[in-house]
């Protein structure tokens, strides 16, 4: 399933960059100097009560890598992970981990077993769960496409970016999984 | 007299009328018990319907509330993610239900302890609600231990108040359906005496009512009883009187005592009197026996009444002058022509003349006028004497047939005791009536009414503009 999905998104890349440029900006191919589309952004969102407003792309890592536990309210960080192959998954796994789906697994069992970190992330079915679960933990924070996202949670702007802005860095960069409307 | 007819024909339905008047105002009585009733009954069933909802509604806030903390504690059985979601989730539901419940409690709230206690519930249930908050968030972020060490600490505290706060509700709503179960009792109790009272006194009065129509059913009966009874001892009195002066006579004939022409003539005579007499009685009782089932043989046609007064001066001008009386007639011209028999409606007035006759005092003289009534749309025609008048206790009996008042029969005045009863009958029998006003010592007159017909009265008939005086 994962090889045949990574040929997949290699075949893509291939094809949008045989593309002329204009219609690979149309096809949402490679689009840091255009502005993103809203359903192929990811948002970072947490828990409406958290005060933080920005995180540095590297803070983000540190926070999804487990190497930082809590908040600054002192709340316990409770990383929520949409299940595994949705395509939020794999651009918060390939732009924000830089691993794949086994590399992950491999790491976060390593640093269970080693106590570097207590709380495995939560693993949820799909975005409204994790948008409710973001909702109802005060520490909680998760990604969302930013169509996903409501007022029940609060987006986080990475280096000082909404997911609107250019330059965005999380971007979805495959299309959506069959029947989700883009 | 006409007064006291009237008064007689009322008092006659008096007990009907009196038993309608019960049964009206027993109905009316009912009608107010009856919508007294209906609306006790309605407003206490709006009153306790209340009651009922609002318990309804406390026990439904009273499984939110147990929903609200059992989903929460539900969450911390699973380290799955999306069922503490699903948890989470529940635990609101069902929150918000008690949070809408607390708001309706507070917008039907009247009295001020159900506002206090409203407001309570609000204020605690918004403190547990946050501690709740709060204990899920742990849950949430795989800390169940600090969750727990929370809701015991705080969690539980806050929800024995409202869960105490709910039974404060339930148990003032409980105070409220039972104050509201009496006054429906008591409301009942009261309507079905007043019912109750309302029916018996109506039963009681309709049953007097009753009895009385009963009582003078019998006493009419009886009445009716003996004025046969009076009347055939009268007509046997009145008849034996003659028979036994012709059976005197002609005996005095048959045993030779009338030897001489003289003799004979003076039986003869005393045997023709007596048989005329006796016919006059015959005939006035057959004649009364007509007026009262009103089985005159009317020869009915157009009558002046000087006409009428007329023939019955005539009639009577032997006797009156026997009597050495004086009769003054005094007729209004153009008075209006009635219909009338002028041979009975003159028997009417000859039967008055003579009564003046026989019950006059020394001062000999009648009076007989005829005026029109514009009032009464009539002609009264009135016979006035200047005799021994009437006494007032015997008013309302001259009219009974062979009636003759203790005075009179003290008097020794002969008579049958019919004159004045016919006369009666016979103005009534023309749609009239016969009328008297009388004063001891001084006189009577007797007025006999006689309509006119509507299609001559008002449009050929001039008013009299000066009345014409006639001496017979």
């Amino acid at each position: 399933m994962g090889t045949r999905v990574r040929v997949i998104n290699l075949l893509t890349m291939v094809v949008l960059l045989a593309l002329p440029q204009e219609q690979r900006a149309q096809a949402g191919g490679s689009v840091a100097e255009s502005r993103p589309n809203p359903n192929q952004t990811l948002a970072i969102v947490v828990n409406r009560s958290n005060p933080i407003d920005n995180l540095s792309f590297s803070e983000l890592r540190k926070i999804f890598m487990g190497e930082r536990n809590h908040w600054a309210n002192g709340h316990r960080i409770a990383i929520a992970m949409l299940n595994y192959g949705q395509p939020e998954r794999r651009t918060v796994l390939r732009q924000v981990y830089k691993m794949d789906e086994k590399g992950y697994e491999d790491y976060v069992l390593g640093v269970m077993f080693r106590g570097d970190v207590f709380v495995a992330p939560k693993t949820l079915t799909s975005p409204t769960i994790l948008r409710k679960f973001v909702f109802n933990a005060p520490g909680a924070i998760g990604y969302l496409r930013s169509r996903d996202v409501d007022e029940t949670v609060k987006v986080v702007r990475i280096d000082g970016l909404r997911p609107a802005d250019k330059g965005y860095r999380l971007q979805i960069d495959e299309p959506s999984v069959a029947g989700e409307p883009e | 007299m006409r007064r006291s007819w009237i008064a007689r024909k009322a008092s006659r339905h008096l007990s009907m009328v009196l038993l309608l008047l019960v049964l009206l105002g027993e109905a009316c009585v009912a009608l107010f018990v009856m919508r007294d009733l209906g609306r006790s009954y309605a407003t206490a069933e709006k009153m306790y319907n209340g009651s009922v909802q609002g318990l309804l509604r406390i026990g439904d806030m009273q499984y939110d509330a147990q929903e609200t903390r059992r989903s929460t504690l539900y969450a911390l059985t699973t380290n799955d993610g999306n069922l503490q979601v699903m948890y989470a989730d529940q635990s609101r539901d069902a929150d918000r239900g008690v949070t809408q419940g607390i708001a309706q409690y507070l917008t039907e709230a009247r009295t001020p302890q159900q506002i206090q206690a409203g407001r309570q519930l609000a204020a605690d249930w918004s403190d547990y609600l946050k501690v709740r908050d709060e204990v899920l968030g742990l849950i949430l972020e795989n800390s169940p231990k600090e969750a727990v060490q929370l809701d015991l600490n705080s969690g539980v505290l806050e929800f024995d108040r409202v869960r105490r706060d709910l039974n404060d509700l339930k148990q003032s709503y409980d105070a409220q359906a039972s104050q509201q179960l009496a006054t429906v009792a008591r409301l009942s109790r009261a309507s079905m005496a007043r019912l109750t009272g309302a029916l018996v006194l109506g039963l009681f009065l309709g049953t007097v009512a009753i009895w009385a129509i009963q009582k003078s059913r019998v006493r009419s009966a009886m009445q009716f009883a003996k004025l046969q009874m009076d009347f055939v001892a009268s007509v046997s009195h009145e008849l034996k009187t003659p028979l036994t002066a012709i059976m005197t006579a002609g005996e005095n004939v048959r045993d030779g005592l009338a030897f001489n022409p003289d003799h004979l003539f003076e039986q003869g005579s005393v045997i023709t009197d007596q048989a005329h007499r006796l016919m006059k009685l015959v005939d006035q009782v057959l004649q009364l026996s007509a007026t009262r089932e009103a089985k005159l043989a009317h020869a009915l046609r157009e009558v002046r009444i000087d006409e009428v007064i007329e023939d019955a001066v005539r009639s009577t001008r032997s006797l009156v002058e026997q009597a050495s009386f004086t009769v003054e007639a005094s007729v209004d011209p153009n008075l209006p022509w009635i219909i009338a028999d002028v041979s009975l409606l003159s028997q009417c007035v000859q039967n008055l003349i003579v009564n003046a006759i026989k019950y006059s005092s020394g001062k000999r003289w009648i009076g007989i006028s005829a005026h029109m009534n514009w009032e009464e749309n009539a002609i009264l025609v009135s016979v006035q004497d200047r005799g021994i008048g009437i006494d007032a206790e015997q008013l309302s009996r001259i009219f009974e047939p062979f009636y003759r008042s203790p005075q009179v029969i003290a008097a020794k005045i002969h008579g049958t005791g019919l004159g004045l009863s016919i006369a009666k009958r016979t103005a009534e029998a023309f749609g009239g009536d016969l009328t008297v006003s009388t004063e001891l010592g001084v006189g009577s007159t007797f007025t006999v009414h006689l309509p006119v017909a509507k299609d001559i009265s008002a449009d050929s008939v001039e008013r009299p503009a000066a009345e014409k005086g006639a001496r017979v």
